[in-house]
Parts: C-alpha cells; structure tokens; sequence
C-alpha cells in the first residue's frame, strides 16, 4: 500500500503534464471540429441513413423503406432524363469552358493595358451570381429579347432559345460558358506565366513557330494546371442548378433539368426528403469518382510529359 | 497593339548582350520582320476575336443597365438604344422602394451574412490550422485529411442532412443556423489554405513568445494570427464572394417563412414572379450586381489572386 502511494502519483504526474500539453491544442482545435463534424460527418452519414426512409422534411417520424428510394432513381424517367442532361451540361460545359478560356489565356497572355483589360472584360461574370446572370440572360434570349430584336432587324424569324428543347438545351449550357469560362481563363493564365521565358527563347532560337511553341512549351508545362481546370469546371458543373432555375426553371417540358434540380424539387417540393437524399447520395458517389478518375487519369499524362 | 513585337524584342535584347545590341540595332531588327511577316494577318485574327469576345461579354451588362431606365415597350421595341425621350429613372426607384423585395435591406443582411461567416470561419479555422501545422503526429494529418474531404463534398449533397440536424437542433429557419451551415461550408479551403501557409511560418516566433511567458493560445493570436495577413486576406475575399452570391442555402435553410431575404432569395422572390415584367426585371437585377461589380473593379488583383491561390493548393 505504501509503495503504490509513492508510484501512482509518480505515474500520473506525465499523465497530467501530457494533459496540460494538450489543453491549449484542444481548445484550439476542438470547436472547428464540433462544426465541421456537426455539418459535415454527421449529415453525410445521415445522408445515408435518410435515403433509406420516406422522411418528408417536417415531421421527425419516419419508417425505414430499404432500397426503395435507390430502385426508384434508375426506374424514374424524370430523374433519368435529368442525369442525363446534367451529363450533357457537364461534359460540353467542360470541353467548352477550358478550350475557350485556355484559347483566349494564350491570346492575352502577353503584358500591357489591352491584355488586362480583355482579362477583366473575359472574367466579370465569374463574381455574378449565378442565379441573376440566368434571368439576365432569360430577358435577353426572350422571344421578345434583345436577341430576337436584333434578328428580326437582319430579317431572320424569331429563335425559341428557351421555348423549344434542343434550343433550350444549348442556351443553358452556353449560358454557363458565357459565365464561367473566364474562371478557366484565369487559372490558365497563372500557368502560362509561370512557364519561365528561357525555354521560349530556347524554341525561338530552334526557329520553333508561335503555334509550335505553344504546342511543345506551353502545353506540356501546364499540365497540372490543366488538370485542375478539368476536375474543378466538371465536378463543378455536375450540381449546376441556379442558373437553370433562373434560365428556364427547367423547361421546356422539364428537359433542362438537371440533377441538383431534381434533388431540390423532389424533396422540398414534394416533400420527399428520402428519395431526393437517395438521388443526392449517387450524385456525391458519380462526383467522387469521376474527379478521381480525371485526376488520375491526367497524372498519367502528367507524368508522360515529365520523361 | 504593338504589343507583340515590343514584348518579344526586349528580352533577348536585355538578357543576350545589352551593350552589343544597342550598338548595333540590326539582330532585332532582323528579328522583327521575321516576326511580323506571317503574324500581321495573325495579328488581325487576334484582335477580331478578343473584340467579338469582348462585345459578346458586355452586351449582356449594356443590356441590362440601359434597360434599367426605360418603359416596357421601349424595352421590348428597342432593347439596345436608349434615348433621351424614353429616359427615367422612375423604374429604378421603383425597385428600390419595391415593397416585394426592400433591396436596401438585403444589402445590410447579406453584408451581415459576409461578414459574420468571415469571422466565424476565420475565428474556427486559424487555431486548428495553426495546431495541425505545428504537430508532427499522425493524428494531425488525420485532422488535415478530415478537413480537406469536405472539399469534394458539394453542399447540395449535405443540404437535406443538414436540414434534418438544424431541425433537431431547433436552428432551422434561423440566422444562426443558416450561419453554422455557411461557416461549416468555408471550413475545409479555409483549413487548407491557412495551414500550408502556417508551414512556411518559422518556429522561432512561437518559441519567442513561448519564451516571453505567453502560452500557447495567446502566441498564437497575438504574434503568430498577425502574420498570416495574406492569407487571411484571400480567404476573405473567396468567402465573401461565395457567401454573397450562395442562393440555394439561403433559400432553403433560411426559407422564405423566416420573413428574412438575401440579394440572391430576394431576386428570386422579385423576380422570378414577374420574369416579362421588364421594368422589374432589369432595374432589380442592375441593384442586385452592382455592389458585386463595384467590389469586383475595386478588389481585382486581390480576387484574381485569392482564386488562382485558392484553386490551384487546394
């Protein structure tokens, strides 16, 4: 008994010292991580969780439905059709977005006012909202617009840019362009000019072409930058939502809807906040793997270069 | 737009043998018609498409602001002229005054908004930023690594859980519930961003303060919080940016039965009702982007900065 009074308090001396250590870490640490699991974790579990219920968003009492939710996202055709075109969006939307903004970057790469002007001029509509840049644009291509206007003057009948389907279609996504691609500009531009002007010299004295410079100096060097210009503008575009909701609020006959529109609709309009947490579930999974297998699939590439 | 000529003569000028080529102007001379032989009409392609570009990219904005001053049939007959005839300035103050959506007022809430998510975020992120680049165990890569997974968790996707937690957590429809979720969702770039710039931070600061008695929570925010200006400054401008101009979080977190409107809510709840009413349209959407343009034209080199930071580490 005597001897243990003598080491227990020997033993638990570091232990509080360690404490104390990392009290200060702790407090540090702890609130950010309360809100970020509160936010995140828990609601991504629950994500989960909820997809399998029929919850409805008001009432916290709810049964347990198994897969139904899951089964129903590929047997309804609305939900089908607006994955689809949330694919669509997507892929032209990120074709589109880096080959204008990285052809534009090249072009207004070089130093002086005019350059920065263009730079701002491209850029702009990136801090807008994306919501109002969707009814600006849907005053613009109204069949009463300022498009059809200007039309009308060269004679050419009225365009049903939001009225008919396919038309429809394309405005959404070169509305997004119009919006987004200077974004892509940008982050090209920061590549472009970290290339270090020697090997330009280097290609010139080689007696290498504007064209071929940028296709065997500039291109390969960024790469990584290219990479992230993909991943973020696809990852991005697959939860486009605002500027459809404001543009075409989805139609005509529901064929601009896109998934994020579907998930909002289906649980907060219709009250059904399982099967929108189903949709949301897949969405998160199809997000993940399709960033990582673009990643990855341009590390190859990065890679390729280096050597 | 001589531009390109003078850009690609003075580099190899400056860098080869500057005494050598201004004694003898001919090498850059030579340099320049070969140059220019094949790039004039390039030049002109150039210049076309940065101008078509251009107009395509202002037209919309020429659009919008004249047709913030003019009746409906003048909008409609005439949606790119304006003269002094249809001029007035009736249908702006008409927006303004609007009693569908008090812009004035969601001026004040959604700078309320920015400021307090800034705060907030910035308050959270900076001293476990700080912990997790200082600690050299795996726990804190852990940390990190939790941290950033939030970065591929879009917010639509955790809208419905999140829902449900505020609901239980009575802060549902609520300021303070919509400012969790907008704080929670600038946490991991935050994180991020301030603990790859705390690494480039020296020790000897903390060791500094350690030794002048401070401990390790007041070394942090009284000598080590001052440096990270910069950085803090980036994410400002990133936060306040998505923050401004977030619709769906708003919409649904806060609702419109709170009675409480952002810019962005305020719009939809302005004008998605009366979308062929013109001289409603323009004149709200012209009040809605101008506080955004005018912080765009003053903050530029900072956003440009803060994006092409935020993007490319995180």
């Amino acid at each position: 008994m005597h001897s243990s009074l003598t080491v227990a308090p020997a033993r638990r001396r570091p232990a509080a010292r360690v404490w104390r250590d990392r009290l200060p870490g702790i407090v540090m640490g702890g609130p950010a991580v309360l809100v970020f699991v509160a936010m995140f974790i828990v609601p991504m579990i629950l994500a989960f969780v909820l997809s399998l219920t029929d919850w409805n968003g008001y009432s916290l009492n709810f049964t347990f439905i198994g897969f139904e939710n899951y089964t129903e996202v590929f047997r309804n055709p609305r939900t089908v059709d607006a994955a689809i075109f949330t694919a669509v969006v997507a892929f032209f939307g990120t074709v589109l977005c880096n080959g204008v903004g990285l052809a534009l970057a090249a072009l207004i790469a070089g130093p002086g006012r005019t350059n920065t002007l263009m730079r701002t001029i491209f850029f702009y509509p990136y801090i807008i909202s994306a919501l109002i840049i969707g009814f600006l644009w849907s005053a613009i291509l109204a069949p009463e617009g300022a498009v059809n206007e200007l039309l009308g003057h060269l004679g050419i009948p009225a365009v049903p840019f939001l009225t008919e389907v396919g038309f429809a279609k394309a405005s959404v996504i070169l509305t997004i362009v119009w919006s987004h691609f200077g974004f892509n500009m940008i982050l090209f531009l920061a590549g472009i000019k970290s290339v270090p002007t020697e090997y330009y010299e280097a290609a010139t004295v080689d007696g290498a072409s504007r064209w071929q410079q940028f296709r065997a100096v500039t291109l390969p060097l960024i790469a990584p930058v290219f990479t992230v210009n993909l991943v973020l503008t696809l990852v991005g575009l697959l939860k486009v939502y605002d500027v459809v909701l404001a543009l075409t609020d989805g139609g005509p006959a529901a064929s601009t809807q896109t998934i994020v529109y579907q998930i909002l609709k289906d649980s907060f309009a219709q009250s059904r906040l399982g099967f929108g947490a189903a949709q949301a579930v897949i969405l998160l999974l199809v997000t993940a793997v399709l960033g990582l297998a673009v990643t990855f699939a341009r590390r190859g590439a990065e890679k390729k270069v280096a050597a | 737009m001589p531009s390109l000529t003078t850009r690609s003569t003075p580099a190899p000028v400056a860098d080869g043998a500057p005494a050598a080529a201004r004694v003898a102007p001919p090498p850059p001379a030579r340099r320049r018609t070969t140059k220019v032989r094949t790039p004039l009409t390039g030049r002109v392609v150039k210049w076309i498409v940065l101008g078509a570009t251009a107009l395509v990219m202002l037209v919309p904005l020429y659009i919008m602001v004249i047709n913030a001053f003019k009746p409906q049939e003048a909008i409609i007959s005439s949606p790119l002229a304006i003269g002094p005839d249809t001029f007035s300035l009736e249908y702006l103050q008409a927006a303004l005054t609007s009693e569908k959506f008090n812009v004035v007022r969601a001026y004040g809430v959604t700078l309320l908004f920015v400021a307090l998510v800034n705060l907030c975020g910035i308050a959270l992120a900076a001293p476990v930023a700080y912990v997790i680049a200082r600690g050299r165990s795996k726990w804190h890569l852990g940390l990190l690594l939790l941290f950033v997974s939030g970065l591929f968790i879009p917010g639509q996707v955790t809208l419905i859980p999140v829902v449900f937690v505020l609901r239980v957590l009575g802060l549902i429809n609520t300021i303070p519930g919509f400012i969790l979720f907008e704080t929670a969702a600038t946490l991991p770039v935050t994180i991020f961003l301030f603990a790859a710039y705390l690494r480039t931070v020296p020790r000897d600061i903390d060791e500094a303060a350690a030794l002048d008695g401070a401990g390790r929570i007041r070394a942090f925010w009284s000598c080590v919080f001052p440096i990270m200006r910069p950085v803090v400054a980036t994410i400002v401008v990133l936060n306040s940016i998505s923050v401004w101009n977030d619709f769906v979080s708003p919409q649904i977190i806060l609702g419109p039965s709170s009675g409480i409107y952002t810019v962005t809510t305020g719009v939809y709840a302005a004008v998605g009702e009366f979308s062929t009413d013109y001289t409603t349209v323009f004149p709200t959407l012209l009040l809605a982007v101008s506080p955004a343009i005018v912080f765009f034209v003053v903050m530029q080199r900072h956003i440009i900065g803060g994006l092409v930071a935020g993007a490319t580490k995180g």
